[in-house]
């Protein structure tokens, strides 16, 4: 007896001291939201009238749609037919507007919301981050045919049953996606929103800028690789997205606005049926609204004149970056050997600090600024433990634009599946087979305990 | 373990591709969820659809991507190299695939988790393809030379670059260290056939860095008449040959769709001229099709050594060259 209480105590006393000794996330580092701002000199109205372009432009970023636009508060028009949200800042919202997903997830809502028949598909819960689905394949019967690679958005909802789409009323007509067998098939993938606070910073750099600093980083002592996206029509480098699919933030904004909401608009001028109905029938005559839904305003005021799509761009143009804490968490002394130690074992190979924009006519904080967005808009392989097996434009299906860091202290989601909210899991998935980050990793798990956790402190005072 | 996991993807896609000979042509796009027999799962964990990758006109010939570890011995046909691993040290993931820009990860060893060793560390053996290296310098030297004269700030140059010589090749080494982090580097690099090849040793541990050290010396590599430029048993490299001034006959690969990337590409060519063997070292399926279907009808002056014709390999780029694009910028900065 004696020694078996002895044993559970030595037990617990070693629990007890691991966890003491082990590294953990600090998590979203609280205090007031260091973000959702407007540039400086768009808060100083530098040119005249640029901060009420930005003001026009939040409200609309936060503008709830619904099919007609005639339901109180949701005046937005052109929901649907199919839709993943009803608002921008619905889902770009952690931790202010333009964030990422935000700890109550509102597709829960979404799904019923004005007597809308959706079922809720089983990878979308309350507390779970907001996502968009997409299937690798399209499917023979119920079974995925590796030789139609699909990769496109499948919408979660339609407008089906609500009280402001009356021809819009069968189920048959316009069918959720096959969900379940796309679960049970492993043939589904997720992405979560990315954050867009300082996205015109982002825009700004040339690619002269990312060709230099890739050329700087080639003979890097860490395996990396990396190369860039492009923009199919002009061949440039393209930036936006998890993939830098987008190359502008206009285009991004207005694929969005079709893709997520169902708001067809001057960029993407036609409603959005999911993958493969667009080959066959589309979709039926009383679920559509004149197009495009979203347009430019010609009897309004010269602000008011702007389409949601021009706004939405702008609002993320002139969004400024996220201030990172100088003292928290850990204090200034453990950010600063996080930064060196983050620096020393190859993350900002990858994670660029910063790079510099060109220069800007729009407004001075745009021009030959700093941006520490901690990234070099490169793709790279990330391995068989991040593939997601969706490939755009030059990326392949297992290659990701490295993920800007800014603003990483307060994100609740991590990865483009939002699949951990723990920093720690989220580090060591950057290591897989066929990735490039593996041996920097390797390095990252040679550190003592502290080192890393001043490496999380850094991660998490961004 | 990743061997009986690729087994059984591998399987698992087998599975797949027999039932769409009997599904193809039903044609679901939007599915919706049915009643019908079980479905058959893709499997996880594999990248089921590659970006750019390298391909190679035929299987015989050694690549520079194929080198494996048998029995804690890591061996490259392509590069005649030969290096054994410490004791209990493995390679858990595979690299990813070679760069646009010619950067083969060849090998990343650590510790296996039943090493009970003092402490840890890592190897990163890596080939940069010189023909298409970006950034300042030509040569396996020159390059650590670089590297070691812009170490970034948070680093400490603890010795070197110096040469050693191993396996008859001239090795150059240069040592840092982090104080942040408390790791030290130990960088090792030489040629062989055009390409830099170079061991990254890393650890907290100096004591352990001067064992790895060792290991690395009693290293092999190919055994080549002009050290790091092939030649005797393998072709001879040679940079820039498939010129105008050197090729008789050529049939352009037409590309079918417009990608901005860029394809960097190695042939060997025979005695005879004809080129023998294609290595598309980064190019989507199509584009390495096309290429490779174009490059083995082209015809090449022999190239001779001695008055003898002897086989050459050489590199060349299709799509969008980064290596002139970044020579011109920097010549246009300078």
């Amino acid at each position: 007896m004696t020694r078996r209480i002895t044993s559970l105590f030595v037990l617990l006393l070693s629990l007890v001291v691991s966890q003491a000794m082990a590294q953990t996330d600090p998590g979203v580092r609280g205090g007031a939201a260091a973000a959702g701002g407007p540039l400086s000199s768009v808060a100083a109205n530098n040119p005249v009238t640029i901060l009420n372009f930005f003001n026009d432009a939040v409200d609309r970023f936060k503008e709830v749609d619904s099919v007609l636009g005639t339901l109180a508060g949701e005046e937005g028009v052109g929901l649907g037919p199919r839709y993943n949200s009803r608002s921008c800042s619905s889902c770009h919202a952690q931790p202010a507007v333009g964030g990422s997903s935000p700890a109550t997830n509102p597709q829960v809502a979404d799904a019923t919301s004005h007597g809308a028949r959706n079922t809720i598909p089983s990878f979308i819960t309350s507390t779970g981050p907001v996502r968009e689905a997409r299937f690798i394949f399209f499917f023979s019967g119920n079974t995925p045919d590796p030789s139609r690679p699909n990769g496109g958005v499948e919408d979660l909802y339609t407008i089906v049953g609500r009280v402001d789409a009356p021809n819009c009323a069968s189920t048959n007509d316009l069918p959720q996606p096959g969900f379940s067998t796309a679960v049970a098939t492993n043939n589904i993938i997720f992405r979560i929103p990315t954050p867009v606070f300082g996205a015109g910073l982002i825009e700004n750099i040339s690619d002269e800028s990312l060709l230099a600093n890739a050329t700087a980083n080639a003979h890097n002592n860490f395996g990396i690789g990396g190369t860039f996206n492009h923009n199919g029509n002009d061949g440039t480098i393209s930036r936006f997205g998890w993939k830098a699919q987008n190359k502008s933030l206009e285009i991004f904004a207005g694929e969005a606005y079709n893709v997520e909401q169902g708001v067809s608009n001057e960029l993407f001028t036609q409603e959005r049926p999911l993958p493969g109905e667009d080959m066959t029938d589309g979709m039926p005559a009383g679920c559509r609204n004149p197009t495009p839904e979203d347009h430019t305003n010609f009897n309004t005021t010269a602000i008011g004149t702007s389409s949601d799509t021009v706004a939405f761009a702008m609002f993320m143009r002139l969004l400024a970056p996220p201030v990172p804490s100088t003292t928290v968490p850990g204090g200034s002394s453990s950010i600063n050997n996080g930064r060196n130690v983050f620096n020393a074992i190859g993350c900002a190979t990858c994670h660029t600090t910063s790079l510099r924009t060109f220069n800007s006519p729009l407004t001075s904080s745009l021009s030959g600024a700093t941006a520490n967005l901690f990234s070099d808009m490169e793709i790279h392989h990330m391995g068989s433990g991040l593939a997601d097996n969706v490939s755009q434009g030059g990326a392949g299906g297992d290659q990701f634009r490295t993920s800007p860091l800014w603003g990483v202290g307060q994100r609740i989601f991590f990865l483009h599946d939002g699949r951990t909210r723990n920093l720690l899991t989220a580090i060591g998935a950057h290591q897989s087979s066929g990735s490039e980050a593996n041996f920097v990793i390797s390095n990252f798990n040679s550190l003592s305990y502290s080192q890393k956790q001043d490496v999380l402190n850094f991660l998490r005072s961004l | 373990m990743i061997r009986r996991i690729l087994f059984h993807g591998l399987l698992a896609m087998a599975l797949l591709l027999t039932g769409i000979a009997t599904a193809s042509g039903q044609g679901d796009f939007a599915t919706t969820d049915t009643n019908g027999p079980p479905p058959t799962p893709l499997p996880t964990g594999l990248i089921l659809i590659p970006g750019a990758v390298a391909r190679s006109s035929d299987s015989r010939t050694p690549l520079p991507e194929t080198g494996r570890i048998v029995r804690s011995v890591y061996r490259n046909a392509y590069f005649g190299l030969s290096y054994t691993l410490p004791e209990e040290w493995i390679q858990e993931f595979s690299g990813p695939p070679p760069s646009d820009t010619g950067q083969y990860v060849l090998a990343e060893i650590s510790p296996s988790k039943s090493f009970k060793g003092p402490s840890r560390g890592s190897i990163l053996i890596t080939a940069q393809d010189l023909f298409f290296s970006l950034g300042p310098g030509q040569t396996a030297a020159e390059i650590i030379q670089d590297s070691a004269e812009h170490l970034p700030s948070f680093y400490k140059l603890e010795s070197g670059p110096a040469d050693l010589d191993i396996a008859n090749h001239r090795v150059t080494r240069y040592d840092y260290a982090s104080p942040a982090a408390g790791l030290h580097w130990r960088v090792l690099a030489t040629e062989v056939r055009c390409h830099s090849v170079q061991f990254v040793l890393t650890s907290a541990d100096p004591g352990l860095l001067d064992a790895m050290v060792e290991g690395v010396k009693h290293s092999e590599f190919l055994a080549e008449p002009t050290p790091g430029r092939g030649g005797g048993e393998v072709p001879v490299c040679i940079p820039h040959y498939a010129v105008p001034a050197n090729i008789e006959y050529k049939v352009e690969p037409v590309m079918t769709t417009r990608k901005a990337d860029s394809m960097p590409v190695r042939i060997i060519i025979g005695k005879s001229g004809k080129v023998e063997h294609v290595h598309v070292i980064s190019a989507f399926a199509e584009q390495a099709t096309i290429i490779t279907d174009a490059l083995l009808q082209w015809r090449f002056k022999p190239y001779l050594v001695n008055g003898e014709p002897v086989a050459v390999e050489t590199g060349l780029v299709f799509g969008f060259d980064r290596k002139r694009a970044a020579a011109k910028k920097s010549a246009h900065l300078d």
